[in-house]
């Protein structure tokens, strides 16, 4: 707010600077830039500092200490790092959230690719809007509320095994739809879909249509112009749209609770585990920053590889 | 022509996808008139008494209202600051500025019980006393990076000359910026706002570490689907999924609808 008085002068510096040429004009309008850069982003850099940096730099000082009787002691200690690659379960619960990421990206791509090529080539555009809200629609739905859902219609008494029954297929409910891995991939691949919908259909767009009109008068068959030139257009969606799924699916807790079962247990319930019942902070603390590191690792991965794979007209 | 490939397969295929989409939301609405203690089959008749149970569950009412205070909160707070933080990104060069942009977006890639754990050793440090507040505080930086990015994509499409021409003309920041600025990003804002509430209105990572005594409405359901969940419980699905749809007809028409994808993409 202290600078409410400084634009006045800038218009006259400007001015200055112009009709002049001087350089201590435009020094000054060049100061007058920097404090208004200044009232725009130290709030917000403020209160990114205090309310996030911090609360980082809180985690790595927690990392390093350890826990006696429900006590804290700081420290300046790794082990707790090391004990996330060396103890049970840690590592390989990493590993297997990992491996839901992957699986829940890659089911939800499958699924969401025919829908986003209709909207992409098919749709008329009146269609294109509608399609697009029933898209967006199950997105924002709640998310606690999609979880379950797939519950009463995986578990003993769903709609499933209600229709097995019914159509006297099986004569006892089956188990093997639900608690296990398969069930969280499936309903963490639900949750995810409309997003890659979204994130594929968006590099989709972009294929020129002159190109496909060109590749059919030369006699390239419809497989022909999907593998060679809507394909590899769409791969920077996927990717971005996959980097989402995957670090959401990664780091859910809810889907593992409800659907899951005792083995499909993953690293974010580990770590309210630890904050809860086990009340060890510092290892709660190591494991967020490690995964911290991988997702700012993962940022920039992507990135590269969008640029890379990125086609340009 | 822009189609190829086979129509009648491509619509099916579509189709079903939707269909995938939508099932499971409409067998929750189809349950929630189920009269029948379990959720699943058989259908044993229509009946509206899960509605009346949720209206008479007080724990859950309370909830609701939990809930929009912190989502009304949850947007003012991120708005404040996300609102800024684009202007910042979007007319200005400043050292850091990739760095900035990353620590902004990176709740979008972190998983929330990380962003939870943070902030919870932050505040028990600093003896902040957990309640609905600490939820919005939460809750309102990890969804600034929304408004950063929608505000920032009107902000590339609108270019600076109207400011330009404003400072020229002699206004001063404040007045270029209620004047000039803020009304080309009034549409852009509303549909933000909105988009930020249902996701606030839905968030249960952040919040299941940040709450304190008094439950938001995904807090409730959650502790409910812990338990035993009756068909109640599909009851509140159905009416939260309608909700949400008003919320989000409303956000997408205001914002021409290119907000999500936008979101993506950065």
């Amino acid at each position: 707010m202290e600078d409410a008085a400084t634009p006045v002068m800038t218009t006259a510096s400007v001015a200055v600077a112009e009709s002049t040429g001087i350089s201590p004009g435009a020094l000054k309008a060049k100061k007058i830039e920097r404090a208004r850069m200044l009232f725009w982003l130290l709030p917000p850099a403020a209160w990114f500092f205090v309310f996030m940096i911090l609360p980082y730099c809180m985690l790595f000082y927690y990392s390093l200490g350890s826990v006696d009787y429900v006590v804290f002691k700081p420290g300046l200690s790794l082990a707790n790092f090391v004990r996330v690659f060396t103890t049970e379960p840690y590592l390989s619960v990493m590993l297997k959230s990992a491996k839901i990421g992957i699986y829940t990206a890659i089911l939800s791509s499958i699924i969401a690719y025919p829908l986003a090529f209709y909207l992409a080539f098919h749709a008329s555009e009146a269609i294109k809007r509608y399609v697009y809200l029933l898209v967006i629609v199950p997105w924002w739905a709640s998310y606690l509320v999609k979880a379950y859902a797939w519950k009463t219609i995986l578990g003993t008494g769903g709609l499933i095994n209600a229709s097995l029954l019914g159509l006297g297929v099986i004569d006892h409910p089956l188990t093997l739809f639900l608690y296990n891995e398969f069930s969280v991939t499936l309903t963490l691949a639900y949750i995810f879909t409309p997003f890659a919908v979204l994130s594929i259909y968006a590099q989709l767009e972009r294929v020129p249509t002159s190109l496909i009109e060109v590749a059919l008068d030369q006699g390239a068959t419809r497989m022909e112009i999907f593998r060679k030139i809507v394909l590899p257009i769409s791969i920077p969606g996927i990717i971005a749209g996959g980097v989402i799924t995957f670090s959401l699916g990664f780091g859910d807790f809810v889907a593992p609770a409800l659907v899951g079962g005792a083995d499909s247990i993953m690293i974010s319930n580990i770590v309210i585990n630890l904050l809860g019942a086990a009340y060890d902070w510092p290892m709660a603390a190591a494991i967020g920053l490690i995964i911290i590191a991988l997702g700012l690792g993962l940022i920039t991965l992507a990135h590269r590889l969008e640029h890379q794979f990125q086609v340009r007209f | 022509m822009r189609a190829f490939g086979n129509k009648p397969l491509v619509a099916g295929l579509a189709g079903a996808v939707l269909l995938f989409l939508y099932a499971p939301l409409l067998v929750m609405a189809f349950f929630s008139f189920n009269a029948s203690q379990f959720t699943g089959l058989p259908f044993k008749g229509f009946t509206l008494s899960w509605y009346e149970k949720v209206l008479e569950n007080e724990t859950l009412m309370r909830s609701i209202g939990a809930s929009v205070y912190v989502g009304i909160g949850t947007v003012i707070l991120s708005m404040l600051i996300g609102l800024p933080a684009a202007i910042a990104l979007d007319r200005y060069d400043f050292p850091g500025k990739a760095a900035f942009r990353r620590v902004v977006m990176l709740p979008i890639v972190l998983p929330g019980v990380i962003t939870g754990v943070a902030l919870l050793s932050f505040y028990i440090t600093i003896g902040f006393r957990l309640s609905l507040n600490t939820i919005m505080l939460g809750q309102g930086t990890a969804l600034t990076c929304i408004y950063v990015t929608e505000v920032f994509a009107r902000l590339q499409q609108l270019g600076r000359s109207q400011e330009e021409a404003a400072y020229n003309l002699g206004a001063s920041q404040i007045e270029t910026f209620f004047k000039v600025t803020l009304p080309n990003l009034k549409s852009a804002i509303f549909g933000t706002m909105l988009i930020v509430f249902s996701i606030s209105f839905d968030e249960i990572a952040v919040t299941y570490l940040l709450t304190g005594r008094e439950n938001t409405l995904p807090m409730a359901l959650w502790s409910i689907l812990r338990r035993e969940a009756t068909p109640e419980i599909n009851a509140v699905a159905t009416l939260v999924i309608a909700f949400s749809i008003v919320l989000i007809v409303i956000g997408v028409v205001a914002s021409r609808g290119k907000d999500l994808v936008a979101a993506s993409k950065s």
